[in-house]
């Protein structure tokens, strides 16, 4: 379990990012240890693991995405990648490498801060036994009877959509990417059919959702996936 | 090609053969009318295969005949018969002059078909370079001109093979052969020539063929063909050194309108940041007061417009390296127009936006981050140029099905008609830069990006607005979007 004071151990080679985050995080009651290469970090990490990592990409010694996977040869810890890097692709294969998070710097602290909460939630989460009934806002969604209430009314949702906002709901706060949600939910023969994503989100923003254009649940993740927030 | 040589040589028997031969024939009928026929007439009509001969089939087989006409002339006609012994002083005169004018018939008939020939090959040569040359004006590039050197010394000297290398610095050289499909054949090349110029040493040309060697003509013409060839090449690399000199003098100028305006816009931000900041670690501003909470919005903000600085530049040297490569996907426009009215939310305050985006609107396939730059500049360009409190309009409609049409329009003024398609040039800007800032990329990105995906972008005057219009494919590789089974 998590012990009072999380532990972060953050891996970036710029040291005035290093500085803001040992800064904002203690300030936070975060325990903070930095390392500014690759190979130091995954060194720390083995020695002393911490409860979620924060990694650069671009590191000096091997790169951030080689740093995921090893990390992810023996350890489930929370990974949110920090990266200038913007592309599409860049996040995707830091995704697929096992990174739970993707953030662009320049970010906004209170979006790292949101995005870590997230993160050592869902690892008590995974701990324990998988909730049976996820509560966002008004909309309150039962895993195990599939009936999904807004404010208190039953929402018709088919099967499909269903299956798509129960994987969504299940992983709240982390980004699911559109290859991983095609294929959770309609296989594998549809990794590449974004428009079926496309068209069945719509239909699930406009049936649980005050204003479909400005969701506040089934947020999109341009170019890379969606992310279901609780909304809190 | 063996087979080629083998005819020659029995050709050439063969007309030394009917060299002697056409004597003997003469001489039956002579030699039957020996007694009615004088040797000065006998003589006379000897130079008659004499000079056929040397007409043609020239002069060595000419002279063959004359000195064959000698002998038998001596032998049948002269008496005593049937000995080359002669006894009258009369006949050693007429057998002298016969040998004399045979001699001098095939030399002088010789002479004159040996020029015909000389005329006939000088006049092929002249041909040929004249073809050469012209060949060479037609090249544009460098591979170009390998290209007609190697074909066009394989036709004049019958080569199997050519084969052109050049390198004319460390960069540029060229390669060529003929034929195009085939690898040189086994062992040296016969003829290896230099691509030579007054100025320098470029290349060699290599040649293989049956016959080794070159007679006086076919090296002269060699030599011709390879400076011609060498001096063509040289004036294209000279042509081409100069374009590129061209072309860094105007990126160079590019760059310099670059780094000045986008100086200006990197300190602008920067002054507000640093000035905000400083007065609160001064303690001047108290920490958490309204007007401390204020300095660090405009720092949020000023922030956000640098890091959109960065992205626009990123995308100009991306458009410009044709490096863009639109990640396209199915995306919802709505979608797009929202993520870019959040990121500028702070620029567009004061403005309404009113979006008409019908319900039915298909997909588009683009790619998202892409596009969405596309209407954040369209819309920090509209919250630069109309007033705050006016209305910025999005609307979208499809068109016959193949194109979706989208338009942002704001209340901004007119653009005079000829200066419409120039807003979308790179630091073009109509009003004086003082008022307005930026770095003039903005709409010029907005182009590269809509032109990457095949689209078309726009600007025209509506009565009291001003509009921006660009238009995407509906198709994906060609197909649109397939049909998604929904259920009930």
């Amino acid at each position: 379990m998590i012990s009072a004071q999380p532990h972060i151990l953050v891996i970036d080679d710029e040291p005035q990012i290093l500085r803001a985050l040992r800064n904002i995080l203690g300030a936070k009651h975060f325990r903070v240890s930095t390392a500014s290469r690759g190979e130091d970090g995954l060194a720390m990490a083995a020695a002393n693991p911490p409860d979620l990592i924060i990694l650069d990409l671009g590191l000096p010694d091997i790169d951030g995405f080689t740093v995921c996977s090893r990390l992810r040869e023996w350890t489930h810890i929370p990974i949110i990648v920090l990266s200038v890097r913007e592309g599409e692709r860049d996040k995707v294969r830091a995704l697929d490498e096992g990174a739970d998070d993707y953030l662009v710097k320049p970010f906004g602290i209170e979006e790292l801060l949101a995005r870590i909460r997230v993160a050592l939630r869902h690892t008590v989460q995974s701990q324990g036994n998988p909730e049976a009934v996820i509560s966002a806002g008004d909309l309150i969604i039962d895993l195990t009877s599939h009936v999904v209430t807004r404010a208190g009314e039953e929402v018709k949702l088919t099967a499909t959509e269903f299956k798509l906002l129960a994987y969504l709901a299940q992983n709240a706060g982390r980004v699911l990417t559109h290859q991983s949600i095609l294929n959770k939910v309609w296989g594998i023969e549809y990794i590449d059919n974004v428009e079926y994503l496309r068209v069945f989100m719509s239909q699930l923003r406009k049936k649980l959702e005050a204003d479909p254009r400005h969701p506040r649940h089934l947020i999109g993740e341009p170019g890379v996936g969606y992310r279901f927030t609780l909304g809190e | 090609m063996m087979a080629n040589k083998n005819q020659q040589v029995i050709r050439s028997i063969l007309v030394y053969f009917a060299a002697v031969l056409i004597n003997l024939i003469i001489t039956v009928p002579l030699f039957f009318l020996r007694e009615r026929l004088n040797t000065s007439t006998i003589a006379l009509i000897y130079l008659l295969p004499v000079l056929l001969s040397t007409v043609f089939w020239g002069l060595l087989p000419g002279l063959l005949t004359g000195l064959t006409a000698f002998f038998l002339f001596n032998y049948f006609f002269i008496v005593p018969y049937y000995t080359l012994f002669v006894h009258k002083a009369e006949d050693i005169t007429v057998l002298l002059i016969f040998f004399l004018v045979a001699f001098l018939i095939s030399q002088l008939v010789g002479r004159v078909q040996k020029n015909l020939s000389l005329a006939t090959t000088r006049e092929i040569q002249t041909t040929r370079l004249y073809e050469f040359n012209l060949a060479l004006t037609h090249a544009g590039t460098l591979q170009e001109v390998a290209h007609v050197i190697a074909n066009h010394i394989k036709e004049a000297f019958q080569a199997q093979y050519v084969m052109v290398d050049a390198v004319l610095n460390s960069e540029t050289g060229c390669h060529d052969h003929i034929p195009a499909d085939g690898a040189p054949p086994a062992g040296k090349p016969v003829i290896v020539m230099a691509l030579q110029t007054p100025r320098a040493f470029l290349g060699e040309v290599h040649i293989w063929r049956e016959e080794s060697r070159l007679d006086v003509f076919e090296e002269q013409m060699l030599h011709t063909f390879t400076s011609q060839g060498a001096l063509a090449l040289e004036r294209i690399e000279l042509a081409q050194s100069e374009t590129r000199t061209r072309v860094l003098e105007e990126s160079d100028r590019m760059k310099s309108a670059l780094l000045s305006s986008v100086s200006h816009e990197l300190r602008t931000p920067l002054s507000t940041i640093k000035a905000a900041v400083t007065s609160i670690l001064s303690g001047e501003v108290e920490w958490g007061s309204e007007a401390a909470q204020d300095l660090l919005s405009a720092v949020d903000e000023e922030t956000d417009q640098l890091n959109r600085l960065v992205g626009n530049l990123l995308d100009m040297s991306r458009i410009e390296a044709g490096a863009l490569n639109p990640e396209i996907n199915w995306n919802e426009l709505s979608e797009i127009v929202e993520s870019a009215l959040h990121h500028l939310r702070h620029e567009l305050d004061g403005y309404t936006v009113t979006l008409d985006l019908p319900d039915n609107l298909p997909l588009i396939p683009v790619d998202f981050m892409q596009i969405e730059r596309v209407f954040t500049n369209l819309f920090s360009n509209s919250a630069k140029y109309a007033s705050p409190g006016t209305e910025i309009q999005v609307n979208a409609r499809v068109q016959n099905g193949q194109t979706v049409l989208i338009q942002v329009n704001n209340q901004g003024p007119p653009i005079p008609e000829d200066h419409l398609e120039r807003i979308f040039d790179k630091f073009y800007r109509i009003t004086n830069a003082a008022r307005v800032t930026g770095t003039g990329l903005g709409l010029s990105i907005c182009k590269g990006i809509i032109e990457a995906h095949g689209g078309k972008i726009w600007a025209e005057n509506l009565p009291g607005r001003f509009a921006f219009n660009f238009s995407l494919p509906l198709t994906r590789k060609g197909k649109p979007q397939a049909a998604v089974e929904s259920e009930t």
